[in-house]
């Protein structure tokens, strides 16, 4: 028994420093291809850099998985290498990631912020340390703009109003009710799209009333219960449209009305993303338009706004760079055009 | 007349070495010293980055360790608090909200212990198993932390007294590792020094001997998870602090890693064993391995694998659980072989 008993402890004890050994060996992996990146850099005569990366998602998130590999390829183009971090939306998890990267010492941090209102002690960290920050993504707050280069991505409000931009258009004058299904409850990007697309809807079409709107957290099946609850609360002959913050949302607020019987080409309905889940829906007539959005452009731009830092084209002594993604709405005529094709 | 007699059960160690051998097996930490020493040597070689920064690793340690200390008053008594996490955040949005940032965190550690009560009050009083009442507090606090906050983070009215209170103080300790250490000294008097901390191990080991023997059960329940919900309060008045304001969704991968620092350091979830220390053992364990893996870029879910696998060779390696593993593949043995004949 005393004999088992020491031998599945020292199985286990080298099964926790192999896993140690394995943790470590898979980054080397990664490492080992950036070297190879470094060493193609140094063959052609560029400089190589070390940037860290913090990210609230990665390959756990649809836009978080196209985004990747495309900032990867650049780096590696530029004689980047990269570490990335994902905080999976956690502010507390991110901030202690990001005193990580400072100690680190790298040459750049690109910073996708968590949350917006607790990056500040972040930015103020690099920049003791001097390491200057590219925001990707979502914005930080207008009063820390300050202490970062640079942001690269998309308008979040602008893509709220955009999205309402085109249910006042089909809507066309009428009085009609709708409901909305928002993001993740206090994330930056989804009180920006509610609230551009609230305040266009009011002063472009006060004839669209918003009857209630309820988190869908990003999540098909969330939404789904969300729109269907809504739909029982606001009486359904009272809803004409619908409005979700993302695609994926919007599924499941039209799987909704199917549940009910209804046909969604019957409402107006409106979204963001131009996705893998949109673009088909509203070639089908069931989504009337939806707002395009990159994954490649945010990935690729990240890194090539931390490069023109790095490099010495953007300094702290210029102007702060905003790279704004072009997000073009999609319609039943355009839906199939290959500069709207979906990425994720 | 009648006469007294001794009885002793097993035989008495009178050596140092005996004495010595006795004292270690009665801790609960081996696994969890072992672990780390495993974790120190291995991050030595490969990421020395870690110990370089140290001031890093200590905050990343503290960050875990601190709801874990206050998780393990709970554990030692064979409950759970899962609503540690949304304590963490109500508290601190309600910091946030109060302009005075001294009043707030005197309001915000008070909302702690008053949720620590409320949690003593449904599995002492009224019965509730810990596990669902502490989890229908989960929701009810991140519903009012929403409700408080306007759904949207809320910043505290001094942000440089915020950012000011994350920087080093003496040498390179924060007031958040300092208030750590503080913590952990303090619990660890309290269970090993204190009686009624000590109780914890009667309630948890066996709670019908401990009514029996005249312990206040009940009110060891209350203070378990008043300390519980103070501490967790205390971590979310200084993540607000240190951050310059408090986010609603705060705490949301807090609660399962303090849990496996508390598990990895050899505290038993059904209560009546482990230690403070233990816990602090298996958070430096826990957070020098998440930096070492922050440093060296492994993505999320590969940490989640060597983090989850490691917690399970944690429990597995516990010695009650090694006997009903060797026990059970003996059965399956012998009963092949008695099949066989």
């Amino acid at each position: 028994m005393r004999r088992s008993r020491i031998g599945l402890a020292t199985a286990g004890l080298i099964a926790v420093a192999g896993l140690t050994l394995a943790g470590c060996a898979a980054a080397d992996e990664t490492a080992t291809d950036a070297a190879d990146t470094t060493e193609e850099a140094a063959v052609t005569g560029a400089d190589t850099y070390e940037v860290y990366a913090l990210l609230p998602q990665g390959n756990d998130q649809a836009y978080g998985t196209t985004y990747l590999p495309p900032m990867l390829a650049k780096a590696a183009e530029l004689g980047i290498n990269l570490t990335i971090t994902n905080s999976e939306y956690d502010g507390d998890k991110q901030a202690s990631e990001c005193e990580v990267a400072v100690a680190a010492q790298p040459d750049g941090i690109i910073l996708w912020p968590a949350i917006a209102d607790t990056i500040r002690p972040c930015l103020e960290a690099a920049q003791a340390a001097g390491i200057p920050v590219w925001i990707t993504n979502a914005d930080v707050n207008p009063e820390d703009t300050e202490l970062t280069y640079g942001y690269s991505g998309t308008d979040s409000y602008g893509q709220g109003a955009a999205s309402a931009e085109i249910m006042c258009e089909i809507v066309d004058g009428a009085e009609i009710g709708i409901i909305q299904i928002n993001g993740l409850t206090g994330n930056s990007v989804a009180t920006l799209r509610g609230n551009g697309f609230k305040e266009t809807i009011a002063s472009n079409c006060p004839n669209v009333t918003i009857l209630a709107e309820q988190p869908g957290d990003w999540v098909p099946d969330k939404s789904q219960i969300a729109a269907s609850e809504m739909l029982t609360s606001v009486g359904i002959e009272n809803v004409q449209g619908m409005y979700a913050a993302d695609d994926s949302m919007i599924k499941g607020g039209i799987d909704a009305l199917k549940a009910r019987g209804l046909d969604p080409a019957d409402f107006f309905i409106t979204s963001i993303g131009g996705t893998f889940l949109g673009n088909p829906l509203v070639v089908s007539g069931e989504l009337d338009g939806t707002i395009f959005q990159s994954s490649s452009w945010d990935g690729e731009n990240a890194v090539i706004g931390m490069y023109s830092v790095l490099s010495g084209e953007v300094t702290a002594d210029d102007e702060r760079v905003a790279l704004y993604m072009p997000n073009p709405k999609v319609t039943a005529a355009n839906a199939s055009s290959p500069e709207v094709a979906p990425e994720w | 007349m009648s006469q007294n007699q001794t009885i002793q059960i097993g035989q008495r160690e009178t050596t140092l070495i005996g004495k010595l051998r006795l004292r270690l097996a009665r801790r609960t930490e081996g696994r969890a010293v072992v672990l780390l020493a495993v974790v120190l040597i291995v991050v030595s070689f490969t990421e020395p980055l870690v110990f370089t920064a140290y001031q890093v690793s200590l905050g990343r340690i503290a960050l875990i360790g601190l709801v874990a200390l206050g998780l393990t008053a709970v554990i030692l008594m064979g409950e759970l608090d899962l609503s540690v996490a949304s304590t963490l955040a109500v508290s601190g949005v309600v910091m946030a909200l109060i302009p005075d940032v001294r009043l707030g965190v005197v309001v915000a550690l008070g909302v702690g212990l008053l949720i620590g009560f409320i949690n003593g009050f449904f599995v002492a009083v009224v019965g509730i198993n810990s596990f669902i009442a502490t989890l229908g507090m989960l929701f009810a606090l991140r519903g009012l932390a929403f409700i408080l906050s306007d759904e949207a983070p809320v910043r505290i009215a001094d942000t440089d007294a915020g950012i000011a209170f994350g920087l080093a103080i003496i040498g390179p300790l924060t007031p958040r590792v300092l208030i750590f250490i503080l913590a952990f000294i303090l619990l660890q008097i309290f269970v090993s020094r204190v009686k009624a901390g000590r109780e914890f191990f009667a309630v948890g080991g066996n709670r019908q001997a401990a009514y029996d023997a005249g312990i206040p059960v009940k009110r060891r329940i209350f203070t378990g998870f008043m300390i519980s919900g103070f501490v967790a309060s205390l971590a979310g008045a200084i993540n607000t602090l240190e951050r310059t304001a408090a986010d609603p969704r705060a705490g949301l991968t807090v609660l399962l890693a303090s849990f496996a620092a508390a598990i990895i350091g050899g505290n038993y979830l059904k209560g009546g064993r482990g230690s403070i220390v233990g816990t602090l053992i298996g958070a430096t364990a826990l957070g020098v391995l998440q930096v070492a893996f922050t440093l060296s870029g492994v993505q999320v879910p590969v940490q989640e694998i060597f983090i989850g696998l490691i917690l399970l060779l944690a429990v597995t390696t516990d010695p009650a659980s090694l006997r009903a593993v060797v026990g059970g593949i003996r059965s399956v043995f012998q009963g092949r072989l008695k099949f066989q004949s």
